[in-house]
């Protein structure tokens, strides 16, 4: 009973947690500018996320070691630096969107600028990476974020997507010139659902929750099903999107708008529930985020570290959390739009996934942390593939927006 | 290689500075048009509208300055219409009516005009 217990909140956490700022912006603007023509960059990101979180829970529950602490042991300081720096640099930009997310989600609620709300918006997150137990950070803004399901009641509320959207799913409408919109999207879109720090999180999380070869089948369950089922959040956007802002010729350039779909199907009510989805699932993430950069510094240098302990005895990796949340605070001072923020991360979190993700398939090909847990072939091969394209496209588009001056 | 290659042919995946500029801000006076609608039809609170706002206008503020040096944008009659439409539409932009006694529907009006205005201008 307790087991599948265990099972049920892993999948209800997993579906609530799936979205956060990256992928709300991604799956909005992909929706509003090219229908439904970015559903195969989510689907494809989903298979990559479902297939990295079977593997990183297994690779804690078999070898009693994090992913961290591992690339550490197995190829030295000097690599390990590496991938922690490309870490720092991507989700330093990206933890800043999600607090950024959550300031304008209070901001949809109350009206006050989300300029002044984003120093309330790090408290939060600080009171909360400070004080709270482990099981409340993973538990608690995800199963907030069950309000997310909405979307597809409002889908329904709406008549269901018009039928010259199917088209195009198959058939993109890129514009003329719009080519580098639309590679710029598929990058944030695979970057925004397979961030690397999720592997960190969720193989220290593994750790502190004790996890052995027992809890293989938790792991897959939530894995396959709980991830499979969170992206469609993502889908349920692209949808509201694609049939409430695209034929105004909204773009989905701020968080807001997106919104207005909901509000479209269920008044005032509808524009509430994406605010508190939005807020919840930014939340979630900027907790994660803090979390993940924090555990990778700690377990890569050896200090001690564990959500459950007091600061004071943990006191590096509580210090970790507050510089953290500082160099957010600073790249807040640039002004720029969280939802635009978001996607820039994400699309950088792509370029950076074969420093972060390549020396995780060697670690899960080693039969000295694994036995005869190994991956087998075909993860493999399909792993490096979705890796490669996310890859190539972000470092094609990057260049492109940043030359063209969109975002 | 293929980057390079990609990279190179690059001008034609991208739209001009101006086009982009153009597009963003039609978008964006769609989307402060439909705001004030929703907020007058009772689809959205007024907080969610003031909020709304504040984000066009970080989006729009500045546009009158920074167009005509765009690379690409057009010159002469063209331009200073774009730039017409525009004054009157920030001005709905930057004091939003979201109570009955005020003209609205005027500033959806302007806003529409403007927005149909710019993404024309994005496109040709």
């Amino acid at each position: 009973m307790k087991t599948l217990l265990s099972i049920a909140l892993g999948v209800v956490t997993a579906i609530g947690g799936f979205l956060d700022a990256g992928t709300v912006a991604t799956a909005g603007e992909a929706g509003a500018k090219f229908g439904l023509g970015l559903v195969w960059a989510i689907l494809l990101s989903t298979v990559a996320i479902v297939l990295l979180v079977e593997m990183t829970g297994r690779f804690a529950a078999v070898s009693k070691k994090t992913y961290a602490s591992a690339i550490r042991e197995n190829f030295g300081i000097k690599f390990y630096l590496l991938p922690l720096a490309s870490e720092v640099i991507a989700e330093s930009i990206l933890l800043t969107a999600e607090i950024g997310g959550m300031a304008i989600a209070i901001s949809l609620i109350t009206g006050i600028s989300w300029h002044v709300l984003f120093p309330v918006a790090v408290l939060l997150v600080f009171a909360s990476a400070w004080r709270a137990p482990f099981s409340w950070i993973e538990n608690g803004p995800a199963l907030l974020g069950l309000v997310t399901l909405s979307f597809i009641a409002g889908i329904v509320a709406l008549g269901g997507p018009q039928r010259d959207l199917l088209p195009t799913l198959w058939q993109p409408p890129i514009q003329q010139g719009g080519m580098a919109d639309y590679l710029y999207l598929i990058a944030a879109t695979l970057g925004a659902t397979i961030s690397p720090y999720m592997l960190y999180f969720y193989s220290s999380g593994a750790r502190e929750e004790g996890w052995s070869t027992r809890s293989l089948l938790l792991n897959r369950v939530t894995a396959i099903v709980g991830m499979g089922f969170g992206c469609i959040g993502s889908l349920a956007i692209v949808l509201l999107s694609a049939m409430v802002l695209r034929p105004l010729n909204m773009t989905a350039n701020t968080l807001g708008e997106i919104g207005l779909a909901m509000a479209k199907a269920f008044g005032p009510v509808g524009a509430m529930l994406f605010a508190i989805a939005l807020f919840a699932t930014c939340f979630g993430a900027a907790l994660e985020v803090v979390l993940a950069v924090s555990y990778n510094i700690a377990q890569g240098f050896g200090w001690e570290w564990s959500e459950d302990k007091k600061p004071v005895e943990a006191a590096r990796f509580n210090l970790v959390i507050i510089l953290f949340l500082l160099v957010a605070v600073l790249i807040s001072l640039l002004g720029i739009d969280p939802l635009q923020l978001a996607l820039f991360a994400s699309t950088v979190i792509a370029l950076f996934l074969p420093i972060s993700l390549f020396p995780f398939l060697v670690l899960m090909n080693d039969r000295q942390y694994l036995g005869d847990k190994i991956n087998g072939r075909l993860i493999n091969i399909a792993m490096l593939c979705i890796l490669f394209i996310a890859f190539v496209v972000a470092i094609v588009s990057l260049p492109l927006e940043i030359v063209s001056g969109g975002g | 290689m293929l980057v390079v290659a990609l990279l190179c042919t690059g001008c034609q995946f991208v739209q001009s500075a101006f086009a982009n500029t153009a597009g963003n801000a039609g978008a964006a006076l769609a989307a402060a048009s439909t705001t004030l609608t929703y907020a007058h039809s009772g689809k959205i609170t007024d907080a969610y509208a003031a909020s709304s706002f504040i984000n066009f206008q970080s989006e729009l503020d500045g546009l009158d300055q920074k167009l005509p040096s765009t690379q690409g944008a057009p010159s002469g009659h063209a331009i200073q219409r774009l730039l017409d439409l525009y004054k009157t539409a920030i001005r709905a932009v930057d004091a939003p009516c979201l109570t009955a006694s005020c003209d609205w529907r005027g500033q959806v009006a302007a806003l529409d005009r403007a927005s149909k205005a710019f993404l024309e201008a994005s496109n040709s």
